[in-house]
């Protein structure tokens, strides 16, 4: 039994993580009904600034959110206006973004193969290897502070959306876009701040990469198969979906790396994309599903 | 001055061709007008291209002398005109007083909204024992009102509902036009979509007829309503099945 | 009496005037392609005439692949509107569906290519039936991680031969004639899938795909049985990919899942695609050409560098932004388009 429950530790933890990592997933499709397919390369590239950031500044890659999240928010402004903002109203509208953002994926894989080339990468700061015990359990540390800080940015993101009046713009646009036009949202102003969040979620998120999982730049195609299959399990647009099925899915992909193996993880994953399809398409928290 | 003039405005949806072909009409403050006509006549694309919603061909809206060009709704709403769409409008999510909340979004002053607030629980008291449940889960009739006070909140120049009583049941539609006659009694500028014709042009001052995307024929609502020809063309099922109170 | 000022203007309703006048068939066409096709058929019986006859042969072999597959992928993505990003998933099956009775039986992908290609439709059958049940982005979503699914297994599965895949035995043929069997296999193929795609085009069921792509709603309730349709769409767009995979599985002589389950070549497909012109006939063609000629001539130039990659992903963005329309699409809006590209 405690078996069972230190290898859910370690999936809770790995899922706090998977939460943060979706969030900005599921947001740019709540807001904007974008499918960012290039959300995971976003958090590699950040990914790289923090280990580089770490090798030749010495600057903890928890620590330097401070300067990626800003930056990486900037970042997602820019390509919202320099390129979503052409398409908005258009006919198929998801489609292109999908597309559209499967293009800039590749093109970001392609630059960051380009100046840092395909080797393996992860940075190692002292808490990468070190371990503490709460009761029985072995808790690693690197791991903790990692799901501790998305913890704290997630509520901070939700106490945003819930109190500040750019947050109640946000969430209007989310549940009703032609609404919120009508009681005066800008909504295009607001659909540039919300990639501009998601961006830099992504930014935090690749922080955290930098030190937990090694990484290089055609690594993305991976991790964006996951995040993807993650938003929809929780409901595409749904932050409290994100987190939910980021906790269920880090549990369960770790309890079957114990018991079937390393490599399987990810079938959790993929095998809970088609189950919640066949049985609830929306998803758990996901909205009724419109064309 | 007119408070709003439409003049020779075309307008149409994507690539498609013009619903609106030349159109042209004056709003004078203070005064009700009822807009009916067939379907696909293009009165709910005349109030979303006065809302900002819909860019115009040709032609210009002007409003209090100044025109809009390319106004986005948000601007179009903070220069005073609020439009109540057909669609289903509330943030399901937010409670009713969010949702209120939402409807002053462009008001800085928080006292302000407070007051305006109070005003709409007392239009409707049926929202003031729902404020704090999810929008989402109100009726249809009371989702209708809830948009209605979200309006509200803004104090606009011009209130344009397009369609209130769409999807209603009798006893719903009976008040919410009641409600807008409240806001006709309160000096508010109302320009309505009505597929009821008969009740609209009831309720309202002037009667404007959309029809082959110009204004074929407007005057009094009175004499709208009596005129043989329009009847005719335009009311004669809902005139027969006696829709009158 | 209140003024009619329709009368007054002269108003009247519109009327829409059908357009019908018929399409001209140009009988021209025709014979372009036959020459096309012979020139084809005999390309790999030129090897005295011929210059860097290998060099040729390959080209052509990979050229003709890639038209299978992007003709196939139109299928779904072009006609219906549903973007598969997880179409390599179907080369990968029909890649070891040849593979594995070769390496444990001795049996010859020309025989079970076909197979690869009945297999690969009914995986997509099966997916179809679940992801296709529901409009927007999930689709898309699932069949990336159908795509990711299989490479897992089959990298995890040591009877697949895990990660490192399973080495296979040379084509039986003396080294001069080693290409050619794939060669006209992947003729075949080509030619097969733009016949289909032609098929599809111009039948009832194109129709309602086209429907479906312009607005599944209206479809829907147009009577088009749209989720029928578009599972049986999802299905014949996988058959010449599995083909194509067990054939180029035999051509290397060896199947690795990175190779064949890679996004890369979805990516690939995506792009000639969308760059030739979505749903229509030529597009893909058009596509696959001029993408492979661009890779040619990049790889000359610059050399196998990740600049490749980021020209393909720039290429796509601009022509998503400025020619949506693509190659085709652009020329016969403009009406430009030659007669022997046009078999919509």
């Amino acid at each position: 039994m405690t078996e069972y429950l230190q290898v859910a530790i370690f999936g809770l933890l790995l899922g706090g993580v998977y939460a943060l990592f979706a969030s900005g997933l599921t947001l740019a499709f709540g807001v904007m009904r974008i499918v960012n397919l290039a959300h995971a390369v976003f958090i590699v590239a950040s990914a790289y600034i923090a280990f580089f950031a770490f090798e030749h500044l010495g600057i903890d890659p928890l620590l330097s959110i401070v300067f990626i999240m800003p930056l990486m928010f900037v970042f997602g402004v820019g390509v919202y206006m320099a390129l979503f903002s052409r398409i908005e109203g258009s006919a198929r509208y998801v489609e292109m973004t999908v597309l559209l953002t499967f293009g800039i994926a590749i093109m970001i894989e392609g630059l960051l193969g380009w100046r840092f080339t395909g080797i393996f990468r992860q940075a190692a700061p002292g808490y990468l290897t070190e371990a503490f015990f709460i009761g029985d359990f072995l808790v690693p540390t690197g791991q903790f502070y990692a799901a501790m800080l998305s913890l704290v940015l997630l509520i901070g993101l939700w106490a945003f959306l819930r109190f500040t009046r750019t947050g109640y713009g946000i969430r209007a646009t989310m549940q009703n876009r032609a609404a919120a036009q009508l009681v005066g949202v800008n909504v295009r102003r607001v659909s540039a701040i919300s990639f501009g969040i998601s961006a830099a979620l992504a930014g935090a998120s690749g922080a955290m990469m930098s030190y937990l999982f090694p990484f290089f730049p055609f690594r993305h195609w991976q991790w964006i198969a996951l995040l993807l299959a993650l938003v929809v399990l929780g409901g595409m647009g749904s932050l409290k979906g994100a987190v939910v099925g980021a906790l269920i899915l880090g549990v369960a992909s770790s309890l079957v790396v114990d018991q079937i193996g390393p490599g399987w993880g990810p079938m959790v994953f993929y095998a809970a994309l088609f189950v919640i399809l066949l049985v609830r398409p929306r998803g758990l928290f996901g909205k009724e599903v419109t064309a | 001055m007119a408070l709003l003039e439409v003049r020779d405005v075309d307008a149409g949806y994507g690539a498609g061709p013009n619903i609106l072909k030349g159109l042209s009409l004056e709003v004078e403050a203070g005064k009700s007008y009822c807009i009916i006509g067939p379907n696909g006549a293009g009165k709910s694309t005349l109030l979303k291209v006065i809302s900002g919603l819909l860019p115009t061909r040709a032609g210009e809206v002007t409003f209090r002398g100044v025109p809009f060009n390319g106004a986005r709704p948000d601007q179009v709403l903070a220069a005073g005109i609020c439009l109540v769409p057909q669609e289903q409008a509330v943030f399901a999510e937010m409670s009713v007083r969010e949702n209120l909340v939402m409807g002053g979004y462009l008001v800085k002053d928080r006292g302000l909204i407070k007051t305006r607030m109070d005003r709409v629980f007392e239009l409707f008291p049926i929202l003031a024992e729902r404020a704090s449940l999810d929008a989402g889960k109100l009726s249809g009739g009371q989702q209708q009102m809830l948009t209605l006070g979200r309006a509200l909140m803004i104090d606009p120049d011009i209130l344009m509902l397009d369609e209130p009583s769409l999807g209603l049941a009798p006893q719903v539609a009976d008040q919410i036009f009641a409600t807008i006659r409240d806001l006709e009694d309160l000096g508010i500028t109302i320009v309505m979509v009505e597929q009821n014709a008969v009740r609209g042009l009831q309720l309202a001052d002037w009667g404007v007829v959309l029809d082959l995307g110009i204004v074929r024929f407007e005057g009094p609502a009175d004499t709208i309503l009596e005129d043989q020809r329009i009847r005719e063309l335009y009311l004669g099922k809902a005139v027969d099945a006696g829709d009158a109170p | 009496m209140i003024e009619d000022r329709a009368a007054a203007d002269g108003l009247e309703p519109d009327v829409v005037e059908a357009d019908t006048a018929p399409k001209k068939p140009a009988p021209y066409r025709l014979l372009v392609v036959a020459i096309l096709l012979l020139t084809l058929l005999l390309l790999p019986l030129g090897r005295p005439v011929l210059g860097s006859y290998n060099y040729i042969i390959l080209l052509v072999t990979n050229t003709l692949m890639w038209v299978a597959m992007a003709s196939s992928w139109n299928i779904l993505g072009g006609y219906a509107g549903y973007i598969s990003l997880g179409h390599a998933v179907f080369l990968g099956i029909g890649g070891y569906v040849a593979a594995v009775p070769l390496f444990y039986y001795d049996v010859s992908p020309f025989l079970t290519a076909v197979v690869g290609g009945l297999v690969a439709m009914a995986v997509g059958l099966v997916a179809g039936l679940i992801t296709l049940r529901t409009r927007g982005p999930a689709f898309i979503i699932s069949t990336i991680a159908l795509l990711f699914m299989f490479l897992l297994i089959f990298e995890q599965i040591d009877y697949f031969g895990g990660t490192a895949g399973l080495s296979l035995p040379i084509v039986p043929l003396p080294r001069d004639w080693l290409k050619a069997p794939f060669y006209y296999a992947m003729l075949i193929a080509a030619v097969g899938s733009i016949l289909l795609s032609y098929r599809v085009a111009h039948s009832k069921f194109g129709l309602g795909l086209r429907a479906i792509a312009e607005d599944e709603t209206k479809a829907e309730v147009a009577g088009v049985p749209t989720r029928f349709y578009k599972i049986l769409a999802f299905a014949l767009s996988a058959f010449w990919v599995g083909f194509v995979g067990a054939m180029w599985g035999y051509s290397l002589s060896f199947v690795r899942p990175t190779l064949f389950f890679t996004i890369a070549i979805s990516a690939q497909m995506v792009l000639m695609v969308i760059i030739g012109g979505r749903g229509s006939v030529a597009g893909p063609v058009v596509g696959a050409i001029l993408i492979m000629t661009i890779n040619e001539f990049s790889l000359i130039q610059f050399g196998a560098s990740e600049i490749n990659i980021v020209i393909a992903g720039a290429l796509l963005v601009t022509v998503l932004l400025f020619f949506p329309l693509g190659i085709v699409g652009t020329l016969r809006s403009r009406s430009w388009l030659p007669a022997f590209l046009d078999w919509d």
